[in-house]
């Protein structure tokens, strides 16, 4: 776990360590402290989760901090890597947007088997989006990336997808004429976070064949506007829209309609977050009429249940790196 | 401290330089004091010892003149019947001449046994090694002359012979049909140290690959001996290097790799590059790095590549001995599926957390499948709780009651040598140095290519 500052650190190292039970590990959380005098020192902490009544077996879990001070990127490789135990699975976490190369990323990202990074935090995701698919294409099978903020769109590829499951409604896939993702921002929406949208985006484009057909252009209120291709050239107009909603993390997709058009039907495809408790809706309007309607639970979005699911996985997650690609060129 | 040592015996420590009894005792006493694992020194046990410790300063003839007397003084009063262990703690260049004072003052005694102890590096080439094993049989039988490797006293060192032969499971597979590669680190983090006048002379080559490498090697690669003594042993080790594929003038650019640290860091420290070591050649072309693909050309290996690789100043300490398993003969699951599963892999770890660690695939527990790499893990200081003795107190103790079986033989010696020095020799003639690599990292690139030519790669150990 990389981090530049002292809160994100604080808080991987909380997500990892309630993790320690489903994922016994030893986490090593590097704190690069640019402003001090250059230094490095490790702290070691171990927990032990003693057996409890069912039967379970004891748990242990060892968290090392290195605090690395001053201009410490020659060194933090070094002090990180003698720390590594042999043949588990390495996982590195990044903390904001990671450089693209350069001590101490390079050496620390050459002993990794997964490289784990939460888009959310980008403050300026039009260059760090390609910045990931630019490591990405350097991993070549060495390590695989994936973006926490892929992880939490689970659950919304999972109920677009069901709608085309449904034999009735698997044509309108090749016809789809227009696609609008929300994503939540703050009262005065001054940041807006639109990583989560934008892979969405991606990911529809990499699964249909999309191609770009004007460069990106900023729409009307603030979002944006992409005009896209289909695979039989017709145009597709996709809107990615900030809003203002209660209850939800910056950045978190609030809702998807996918409209088509087929032999004079207009099909619409709606997921919507519904704040409080928390849960999807999945509607289908077939010419302003609905035909469907279902209310499923929405998983939480925790990060660390994010990161116990990443923690399982070893390998690359294809389909996460054709979206991000699809999504780069788009852009 | 562990009660091993026989009821009457004494050390009789001798120099050149003058040193009295008690000062002997002393500097003796300060370095058990700090070195031995039963701390704190409980006085009573350590002054009962000390009085078997004596000190004869043997500058010149005289001196060797005075050490017999002594020794034979001391046969007298404890009745040892003049067994005696000569154990040679100096430099290798001085061997010669203490051995032939031994037998110049008959100092082994008329009656008992006598062996002597030799440290590494035993001969600086085949050819330096053969004189010196002459020079050594004017007075010392074979039989009584102990090589120390002491890599041979460590405990998992031995535990590969038994985890090969006690087993049945392992054996069977342990061959070019089920073995990919074997890959045999032994990485240092430390530099040269205070060691700069030998290391100069001797490189990573002599200092780690003639000897503690090459052995390793063997016990993962020979035949089952028919018993576990020194002859059976060391017969079935022998072979293994007698078949080692040499790697000729020719053949050391494509074979063989070395380097030379550079400046770097370690675990956080910045450090030194060689050159700028105390006692280290501002233009030294020592290799502190060496990297080596071999083949044992046996029935049992033909095919199975060995790859080794040792040096200093690498990220961290650690030395093990991976036997890397093909992977299954058929893939029945989709490649996507099995991305994060990597050949099976039986792990040897010699140092530190000695252990042995079996890496499998399993499913992962979600839906579908998809698969990724576990180990199961053996750890020595889990499974018994007894602080393994020091490599040397196992081989000392050995030689003291006779058993060979860790030693190195004239012939395994010779053998080792005659692997080695053809490489020394083409990289002795090379106009260029070793590359340099950066302090703190796994050695020069030429080290990746060694082994990712043949689409391999090494562990992340």
């Amino acid at each position: 776990m990389y981090a530049e500052r002292e809160v994100h650190a604080r808080r991987a190292a909380k997500s990892i360590s309630e993790l320690s039970l489903r994922h016994p590990s030893r986490a090593i959380v590097v704190l690069a402290d640019r402003g001090a005098p250059a230094d490095v020192e490790a702290h070691i902490e171990m927990h032990c989760h003693l057996p409890v009544a069912d039967g379970a077996t004891q748990v242990c879990y060892e968290q090392i901090l290195v605090r690395a001070r001053g201009d410490s990127r020659q060194r933090v490789a070094s002090a990180v890597i003698p720390l590594l135990v042999p043949d588990l699975p390495v996982f590195l976490w990044w903390t904001g947007a990671p450089p693209v190369s350069g001590p101490p990323f390079g050496d620390l990202l050459g002993v990794a088997d997964r490289f784990v990074v939460d888009s959310s935090d980008f403050a300026r995701p039009d260059i760090a989006l390609p910045s990931i698919a630019r490591i990405n294409s350097q991993a070549k099978g060495l390590f695989g990336v994936t973006d926490l903020n892929w992880t939490r769109l689970t659950p919304w590829r999972e109920m677009i997808t069901s709608f085309f499951d449904v034999p009735a409604w698997r044509p309108f896939l090749d016809s789809v004429s227009g696609v609008r993702v929300g994503f939540a921002v703050d009262m005065d929406g001054r940041d807006i976070h639109p990583s989560q949208a934008l892979l969405f985006v991606g990911w529809l484009a990499s699964r249909l064949g999309w191609r770009p057909l004007d460069a990106l252009a900023s729409s009307e209120a603030g979002g944006l506007l992409f005009a896209i291709a289909r695979s039989d050239g017709a145009r597709v107009m996709v809107r990615v829209r900030p809003r203002f909603e209660r209850g939800l993390e910056e950045g978190d997709v609030s809702g998807i309609r996918v409209q088509a058009e087929r032999e004079g039907q207009l099909a619409e495809f709606v997921v919507k977050r519904q704040p409080d408790p928390r849960h999807q809706t999945t509607t289908v309007l077939m010419n302003g009429e609905k035909r469907w309607e279902r209310t499923v639970p929405l998983p939480s979005p925790a990060i660390v249940e994010l990161i116990g699911e990443e923690l399982s996985i070893l390998g690359s997650d294809r389909t996460y790196e054709e979206s991000l690609a699809a999504l780069v060129r788009l852009s | 401290m562990q009660r091993l040592l026989p009821a009457a015996f004494c050390v009789v420590g001798t120099a050149r330089r003058p040193l009295t009894e008690a000062a002997f005792r002393e500097e003796l006493r300060l370095a058990v004091a700090q070195h031995s694992r039963t701390k704190p020194l409980n006085e009573e046990v350590w002054r009962s010892f000390a009085e078997q410790l004596h000190f004869v300063a043997t500058p010149d003839d005289r001196g060797y003149e005075r050490l017999r007397e002594t020794l034979d003084r001391l046969d007298h009063e404890l009745g040892t019947h003049a067994n005696r262990l000569f154990y040679l703690a100096t430099p290798p260049p001085a061997y010669a001449s203490i051995v032939r004072a031994i037998g110049e003052h008959r100092l082994r005694g008329d009656t008992g046994w006598a062996r002597v102890v030799i440290e590494k590096p035993f001969g600086r080439n085949r050819e330096s090694a053969r004189e010196l094993t002459e020079i050594l049989h004017t007075v010392f039988r074979e039989d009584e002359i102990f090589r120390i490797d002491h890599y041979l006293g460590k405990e998992t060192v031995q535990n590969i012979l038994v985890m090969r032969f006690a087993n049945g499971i392992f054996e069977p597979i342990w061959n070019r049909q089920y073995v990919d590669h074997v890959q045999i680190t032994v990485a240092e983090t430390i530099g040269v140290e205070e060691r700069a006048g030998y290391y100069e002379q001797a490189g990573a080559m002599r200092d780690i690959v003639q000897n503690h490498l090459l052995q390793l090697l063997a016990l993962v690669a020979m035949e089952p001996p028919a018993a576990f003594d020194d002859k059976a042993v060391r017969d079935e080790k022998v072979k293994v290097l007698r078949v080692l594929r040499p790697i000729t003038a020719d053949g050391v650019a494509t074979n063989a790799v070395r380097g030379q640290y550079g400046r770097g860091f370690i675990e956080g420290v910045a450090v030194n590059a060689y050159r700028e070591e105390p006692g280290v050649a501002r233009d030294s072309r020592t290799e502190t790095y060496v990297a080596l693909k071999c083949w044992v050309d046996n029935w049992r290996w033909e095919g199975t590549p060995f790859y080794m690789r040792t040096g200093k100043r690498l990220p961290k300490r650690s030395t093990e001995i991976a036997i890397q398993f093909r992977s299954a003969p058929h893939q029945l699951f989709s490649r996507e599926a099995s991305e994060g599963l990597e050949p099976n892999a039986l792990v040897l770890r010699i140092q530190p957390n000695e252990g042995v660690s079996l890496k499998f695939g399993a499913k992962v527990p979600v839906q579908g499948i998809r698969i990724r790499s576990v180990n199961m893990d053996f750890d020595y200081g889990a499974s018994f709780m007894v602080e393994a003795p020091d490599a040397y107190e196992t081989l000392i103790l050995d030689a003291l009651r006779g058993d060979a079986t860790l030693f190195t033989r004239r012939d395994e010696v010779d053998q080792q040598w005659a692997f080695v020095d053809p490489i020394i020799e083409a990289w002795a003639a090379a106009p260029e140095g070793p590359p340099i690599y950066e302090a703190g990292t796994w050695g020069p690139i030429e080290a990746n290519l060694l082994i990712e030519r043949d689409g391999r790669e090494w562990r992340k150990a």
